[in-house]
């Protein structure tokens, strides 16, 4: 099966088409099909329970879809496992952040380089200087990353030891390290005060400038509404509607969803 | 430069205290029981990657350790083969075994991994118990060849020593290596969360399987080692007790601490032959100390006494 054939610049990066999942009798996901248009931020909302994160780990390949398909870039992702999809591009972060607590800020951001590296056992320990190079380069770079997104002041220090809100920059500076095309960001400013959600909004602006396409869960929806070009919006599995900010404010069907129904 | 200054230190102060030791020591004894210490040192060391560093428990090491001795024993005493030549086949043999019996087992997590190391384990001990014909049962295998070089016996004294303490040395080398390089960053990412591990990329499958086979052969190394040095072998040192030593050494020295090895591998070699008069109650000692030092410090001895050390530094 192939993608529709269109002009590369104007194919969206990604595209769902029919994506359906079940655990044992409960629809996480229920025919969901929308496109993510490159360059975008798109947002993914709905009430809780709707089948959001279920439909990250679709598209990362932590979960296995029932039927349906997923288009990065024109390529059907098929059952390609998770750090096959990291490395075509898909990046991700986690709602509860999940840093590798006892190793360094550095160290964190250098795992998420990990598909752009090659060095294997032999390397480790012949250290010959193209291995020398390359540990080098990724350190450089994700030095750079951490520049990026302001926390290269604690490069040295334990993941685990620095503040929540430093955490998640930390986790987004790991997902960029793996250049990706498309990054996937569990509800970002879950955890974060008013200052920092503002902050964190002008560095997904940042992010996008990079040329980095954003797929974002989120239930701050002043920031959804603000740095979203796009929202496709879930309720119970199914994607009830998509459109811009403007669109799905003034959608009934969502209003119905977030505050109940009135007829029928 | 400043870590490079300090590795030549390290290693050469490590060096200097083996070969005094080597040259200084008289005692049959105790040159034997020095060389025990680097063999457990060894096979800690090698149980340290995939325990303290990638966290996955092994409760089957032993058989590995075993894998070692009896591939290399029985091509020696059936076959009459020049021990060399039996080396580079127990290890293969091990990191083969390792391999097949990684692929389903490290799937498994936590209790369940160490379930199924486990059963791996004993059944490995069975079958050294009841293929009599080539392992010689129960009872053992008598009658294995030294190692020499030339009329230069490596299975004996102070020579005996240096090999063992040199493979010791050259594994802390190469696990020091790994353990500060792409392949360990991603191992202790798996340790603190194999899906954020996945997440960013890498193949949590392939590289616990990788270090499991390392672990394998460092074991197997251990076992060839020790096999032509007592020049007999029997199943019971390959053991589940044997497993659960191990596991205690590299507990009681210090997770992920590559110098803890050498720590708990001393300390559980040298305690026993100490206390010989507890013979009975050796393994509720070892219960005992393994249950206070995971009380007191949880992190190993070795990482505890690095922190009171700096602590008295800095006062």
């Amino acid at each position: 099966m192939n993608a529709p054939k269109t002009d590369e610049s104007a194919r969206p990066l990604l595209a769902l088409d029919g994506i359906s999942k079940s655990f044992g009798g409960v629809r996480a996901s229920h025919d969901v099909s929308f496109a993510v248009e490159r360059k975008s931020i798109t947002g993914l909302i709905g009430p809780n329970g709707a089948g959001k994160t279920t439909l990250f780990n679709i598209i990362t390949g932590v979960y296995s879809k029932d039927c349906g398909s997923i288009f990065f870039d024109g390529q059907d992702l098929g059952k390609s496992p998770v750090h096959k999809r990291v490395s075509m591009g898909i990046a991700r972060t986690f709602q509860n952040v999940e840093l590798f607590s006892g190793m360094s800020v550095l160290e964190n951001v250098l795992v998420g380089r990990h598909v752009r590296t090659k060095c294997g056992f032999f390397g480790a320990v012949a250290r010959l200087p193209r291995h020398r190079e390359e540990e080098r380069l990724a350190q450089k770079y994700c030095m750079e990353m951490l520049d990026f997104v302001g926390m290269a002041h604690v490069a040295k220090k334990p993941a685990g030891d620095l503040p929540f809100g430093w955490q998640r920059l930390v986790e987004i500076a790991r997902a960029l390290a793996s250049q990706p095309r498309l990054l996937l960001l569990d509800e970002p400013a879950a955890g974060l005060n008013a200052m920092e959600t503002k902050q964190l909004g002008e560095l997904l602006g940042q992010i996008r400038q990079r040329g980095v396409t954003l797929l974002l869960v989120e239930h701050d929806m002043s920031l959804t509404m603000e740095v979203c070009d796009y929202i496709a919006v879930l309720d119970q599995g199914r994607k009830i509607a998509f459109g811009t900010p403007r669109q799905i404010q003034a959608d009934k069907a969502v209003i119905a969803a977030y505050l109940g129904q009135e007829e029928f | 430069m400043k870590p490079i200054l300090r590795n030549i230190l390290v290693y050469g102060a490590f060096i200097g205290v083996v070969a005094a030791y080597g040259l200084l020591e008289k005692s049959t004894y105790y040159l034997q029981l020095a060389t025990f210490v680097g063999l457990n040192t060894l096979l800690a060391v090698g149980l340290n990657m995939l325990m303290g560093y990638a966290g996955q428990i092994s409760l089957g090491h032993a058989a590995f350790y075993g894998l070692g001795a009896y591939v290399s024993g029985m091509l020696t005493v059936h076959l009459g083969w020049s021990p060399w030549a039996t080396l580079p086949c127990a290890l293969f043999a091990a990191g083969a075994v390792a391999y097949v019996v990684g692929l389903p087992t490290l799937r498994l997590t936590g209790y369940y991994l160490a379930m199924g190391t486990l059963g791996f384990g004993m059944i490995v001990n069975i079958l050294f118990r009841e293929f009599r014909r080539f392992t010689g049962g129960p009872s053992g295998l008598p009658g294995l060849p030294e190692l020499t070089i030339g009329s230069i016996n490596l299975s004996h004294g102070a020579n005996a020593l240096f090999l063992v303490w040199g493979c010791v040395i050259v594994a802390f080398f190469i696990c020091e290596r790994i353990v500060d390089s792409r392949m360990g960053r991603a191992l202790r990412a798996i340790h603190y969360s194999e899906r954020a591990a996945a997440a960013v990329g890498v193949n949590t499958a392939s590289a616990k399987l990788a270090i499991f086979v390392f672990a394998a052969v460092i074991a197997a190394l251990a076992g060839f080692l020790y096999a032509h040095m007592i020049t007999f072998i029997s199943p019971s040192t390959f053991n589940f007790l044997a497993s659960v030593k191990l596991v205690a050494m590299v507990v009681i020295g210090g997770m992920a601490s590559i110098w803890g090895s050498l720590l708990g591998a001393s300390l559980l070699t040298l305690l026993p032959d100490f206390l010989h008069v507890f013979a009975e109650y050796e393994m509720i000692i070892y219960g005992l100390i393994l249950m206070l030092v995971m009380i007191f410090f949880p992190e190993g001895l070795f990482k505890n006494l690095v922190k009171l050390y700096e602590r008295a530094k800095n006062r």
